[in-house]
């Protein structure tokens, strides 16, 4: 070691030393400073974001139930698989991650995690629905290799009886674009679910509940540690319909495979009991999102199931029609009940051959006869008396050619011809000669069954019923629509249609399949054609078969005090008083039997014998 | 002696917020260092210096034994394992190298270095880091330089001549390691630079240590309460990031004390240098001060976020007993010199 060292040069520079100590640390502090005070607020909100997932707690909707408080539309819940997505780097695991373990399509998830881009990035998405148990397992099993999967329970719908009045109850369907700008969606957020069709749609309002939330806290690997917050979810409203199960189910089988629609209502209160339409579809299947292939096959289906034909397809009435030409007939004076019209079979109007369908023709026939037994002639001359005008006035006056305002989406006014509309729609004057058509309901008319059965119901009650779905409670909104046209028919002429009506079932007339015993069903038969009779001669048997009529029945019972009015379309049915008829029949059969045979409250009568054998 | 106390107080806190095993076993290595430290400063720290050379080789023995049969924990071949114990030879090497180059420096009489001191100076300091960067420590390495030119400066001073080597140096060095980085190397520095570069991948864990310093706010949130640092949001949070989890609990307040402790010793250790009877004992004061200014400084400005991401421990407070050791020996060496400061 040398001995003498000038190590004051050293000493010095240590005074540098501390000096560049002294400023580090001071800029640490500057540094700590900045995080710590002066953005300690932004920090904690990112730290809470980390470790604070929130679960959204979807409400489960109202249940529906019918009138008898059987419930048709409930939840059930199932577990659904959730990605997180405030980790995008994490994204391509899970992908892996879930085509493995549960054959996941890679490319679904793919897109979802697309369409959900923009969505809020701290809202979950849900990848996969209904998840068994085993799959629950397998994802609990992996959880802390992958945080950003979470596992929820959520409800469902269900649709108890599956395509038991689809078009009425009608399904829910995840909110589309145009729906959240709409001011009454406001409150909704990309992928809730709403009602898209029928009630669930009309009633969206009371039937969603308010969601709620959980907020958990996790650590880095998604493990679910505590909750901090818990909002628990508020259920929405049940909603009471007027649909009667048991009349509904009978309506349903009645149509069976055929195409067609029933209604069937209360006729002294307007309540709704029964509608079914066919083709149909089951709810069900849209409360899992539909997949784009069921949807296409629904919207191509060539007879469209989602239409119902109960107030979204007009028909041409047929011989249901000329009840309403006997009222206006009566009403006008032109005719009255012993007016007499001779049918042979056929008639000349116009230098036009027009048929009777009984081609052997009726003979002297008068207005009871010719509704009884739907005698063409009779009316081809009602019709050209009254003339085209007057049919107007008396078939808008029973409300044909306008809704009924039921609260369901699409119904559709059917079509009253006129001199004015022939003009306005076809650029042609009215000819006398489809005057003659008009009068047994063929022609340009056209009516819904809701209208024609309402129009039935007026006749056999004199009043106008207040159609609607929903049983009216202080809570919900009344459903009906006021009727604005004054229904003031003379109740004589009233009283003879029906004394018509009722042998048209009743006393050989042509819709005697539509019988039961001990209840007075009156009604009318109604065969439509769909093209002329001599187009279908041509045309071979297969696409004759296709063209068949349309077959009607429309009717109320019991004779006096009428409370069930039942209309029946078949399409391609054939006669009205074959296949419609009986199915009319089953459905009256059916709302006397739970109505009036119900043994509890009624006395049981025994006999003096009777009784002496249980005692 | 003051030194020492200030460092355990340190350590005790810092072990404690950890899961209670660890807490265990670094109370063990502090006490056993505290007992090192002892230990060495006891002893005259001429004799160390003198063997210095020796030391050294021994060292960089290690270093190339490791290389063969060493154990790979966490992508870096640096670690010894004995049964429970796992020992990191590169820390206790840098003991070594700063005896190493006390012992040299000191034989240089005069305030200059020639080139030929400069030569041997870069073969003293590369070895050791070539074989580090070989064991795949890229951070542990690095740490080498600032000692060197901590002890080298002293001596030197700040000569336009040097400064101009320096900034030649660097000019032509910075992009040959920049390509010589490797991809995540690069991406650390980049996000250093810009945070919001890739919050999920590279920048996550400056990212996840800002958020944990910052939601300490002024006071913290209170011992074992670093639920950022504790959830497993920051990582590597019981050895490179302990500051974090130290600021998220005690807050701005806690955490600037902690730096005032550490600037305490670092200030105590230079004036212990001021003191020293001899250069070499400059020279090995100023050494160990560089070696535990820039540990910290490197540490504390990653987990700030001013800093890229390098894999330094805090020493003192992380857990690591090689670490502890190896600080706990420095200081020793430190307490040697101050106790000899007036034998002569």
């Amino acid at each position: 070691m040398p001995i003498f060292q000038d190590n004051r040069k050293l000493v010095s520079r240590l005074g540098w030393v501390r000096a560049l100590f002294a400023i580090s640390f001071f800029l640490f502090f500057i540094q700590l400073w900045f995080l710590s005070v002066l953005n300690h607020e932004h920090y904690r909100q990112l730290a809470e974001q980390n470790r604070i997932r929130t679960f959204p707690q979807i409400a489960p909707r109202g249940l529906i139930y019918d009138r008898e408080g059987r419930v048709l539309v409930d939840n059930v819940f199932e577990f659904n698989l959730l990605l997180f997505r405030e980790e995008e780097h994490r994204l391509e695991e899970a992908v892996q991650f879930l085509k493995n373990g549960l054959n996941l399509d890679a490319e679904l998830i793919k897109e979802i995690s697309r369409k959900s881009a923009g969505y809020d990035r701290y809202q979950p998405v849900v990848i996969k629905e209904d998840l068994s148990m085993e799959e629950v397992a397998y994802l609990l099993a992996h959880q802390p290799e992958h945080p950003e999967l979470g596992i929820v329970k959520q409800p469902r719908r269900l649709y108890r009886y599956g395509n038991l009045a689809a078009h009425v109850l009608g399904y829910v369907g995840e909110i589309s674009l145009e729906q959240l700008q709409q001011p009454n969606f406001a409150q909704n957020k990309p992928s809730d679910l709403v009602g898209q069709y029928g009630v669930e749609r009309s009633h969206n309002q009371a039937l969603t509940g308010i969601d709620g939330l959980r907020r958990v806290l996790v650590d880095s690997r998604g493990r679910n540690l505590s909750d901090v917050e818990n909002v628990a979810p508020i259920i929405g409203k049940p909603l009471q319909m007027t649909i009667d199960l048991d009349l509904q189910e009978i309506a349903e089988a009645g149509l069976g495979n055929d195409t067609g629609a029933i209604v069937a209502f209360d006729a002294r209160t307007g309540e709704i009991m029964a509608m079914a339409s066919r083709p149909t579809f089951d709810p069900n299947q849209f409360a899992r999102s539909l997949s784009p292939e069921e949807w296409e096959d629904l919207i191509d289906h060539p007879e469209s199931p989602l239409q119902n034909r109960v107030f979204q397809n007009a028909f041409s009435p047929g011989s249901v029609f000329k009840i309403i030409m006997a009222l206006a007939g009566l009403e006008r004076s032109v005719i009255n009940a012993s007016s007499v019209v001779r049918c042979t079979g056929e008639a000349t109007f116009y230098n036009r051959r027009f048929g009777c369908w009984h081609e052997a023709g009726h003979g002297k026939i008068a207005l009871r006869e010719a509704i009884q037994h739907s005698c063409n002639i009779y009316f081809y001359n009602l019709g050209q008396k009254l003339g085209i005008q007057d049919i107007e006035i008396f078939s808008r006056r029973i409300g044909l050619g306008m809704k009924t305002g039921i609260n369901l989406l699409g119904e559709v006014p059917g079509l009253v011809p006129s001199e004015k509309w022939k003009r306005r729609a076809r650029g042609e004057p009215w000819y006398p000669g489809e005057t003659i058509s008009v009068a047994i309901g063929q022609g340009p008319l056209l009516a819904t069954p809701l209208q024609l059965a309402r129009a039935i119901s007026i006749i056999a009650t004199g009043r106008v019923p207040l159609l609607h779905l929903v049983k009216t409670t202080p809570d919900s909104p009344k459903d009906a629509m006021p009727f604005v046209l004054p229904v003031d028919f003379a109740s004589e002429n009233l009283e003879q249609i029906r004394e018509a009506m009722w042998s048209v079932v009743n006393d050989g007339g042509t819709g005697q399949a539509a019988q039961v015993a001990n209840f007075e069903v009156c009604g009318k038969t109604g065969t439509a054609q769909t093209i002329s009779r001599a187009v279908r001669e041509e045309l071979s048997e297969d696409s004759a078969k296709r063209f068949e009529p349309n077959a009607w029945f429309v009717g109320f019972a019991p004779r006096n005090d009428p409370e069930i009015v039942v209309a029946v379309i078949v399409q391609r049915g054939g006669t009205g008083g074959g296949s419609a008829a009986r199915i009319a029949g089953e459905m009256f059969e059916g709302y006397y039997k739970k109505h009036r045979t119900s043994v509890s409250g009624s006395i049981v009568a025994f006999t003096q014998d009777e009784a002496d054998k249980i005692l | 002696m003051a030194l020492a106390f200030l460092g355990v107080l340190g350590i005790y806190s810092a072990a404690a917020p950890g899961s209670s095993g660890i807490f265990v076993r670094q109370f063990f290595w502090i006490i056993l260092g505290v007992g090192v430290c002892l230990i060495v400063a006891s002893v005259d720290y001429h004799l160390l210096v003198d063997h210095g050379l020796q030391f050294y080789l021994c060292s960089l023995g290690l270093l190339g034994g490791l290389l063969l049969f060493g154990t790979e924990i966490n992508g870096s071949k640096s670690w010894i394992v004995l049964g429970d114990v796992q020992f990191q030879p590169s820390e206790i090497v840098k003991l070594a190298v700063i005896l190493a180059l006390a012992q040299y420096l000191g034989q240089v009489s005069r305030n200059r270095l020639t080139w030929q001191h400069y030569a041997r100076l870069s073969a003293m300091i590369l070895s050791p880091i070539v074989l580090i960067v070989l064991q795949g420590d890229l951070g542990t390495a690095l740490m080498y330089l600032p000692i060197l030119a901590g002890m080298t400066l002293l001596i030197t001073g700040l000569r336009k001549k040097l400064l101009l080597g320096m900034l030649v140096f660097s000019l032509v060095v910075a992009p040959l390691t920049w390509m010589a980085l490797k991809d995540y190397q690069k991406q650390r520095i980049l996000v250093t630079l810009d945070p919001d570069l890739d919050p999920q991948g590279i920048g996550y864990q400056t990212r996840q240590s800002q958020i944990a310093i910052g939601s300490g706010g002024l006071l913290g949130k209170g011992i074992g309460q670093g639920l950022q640092s504790k959830l497993g949001f920051v990582p590597e949070v019981h050895t490179d990031f302990i500051f974090a989890l130290l600021a998220e609990e005690v807050g701005f307040v806690g955490a600037s004390i902690i730096l005032m402790l550490y600037l305490l010793v670092l200030m105590r250790l230079i004036h212990i240098a001021e003191t020293a009877r001899d250069r070499v004992g400059i020279l090995v004061v100023t050494g160990v001060a560089s070696l535990i200014f820039f540990h910290v400084v490197v540490n504390v400005g990653m987990t700030l976020g001013i800093l890229p991401a390098i894999g330094i421990p805090l020493p003192l407070l992380s857990y690591g007993g090689s670490s502890t050791l190896t600080t706990f020996a420095a200081l020793g060496l430190a307490l040697s010199v101050f106790q000899r400061r007036f034998v002569y």
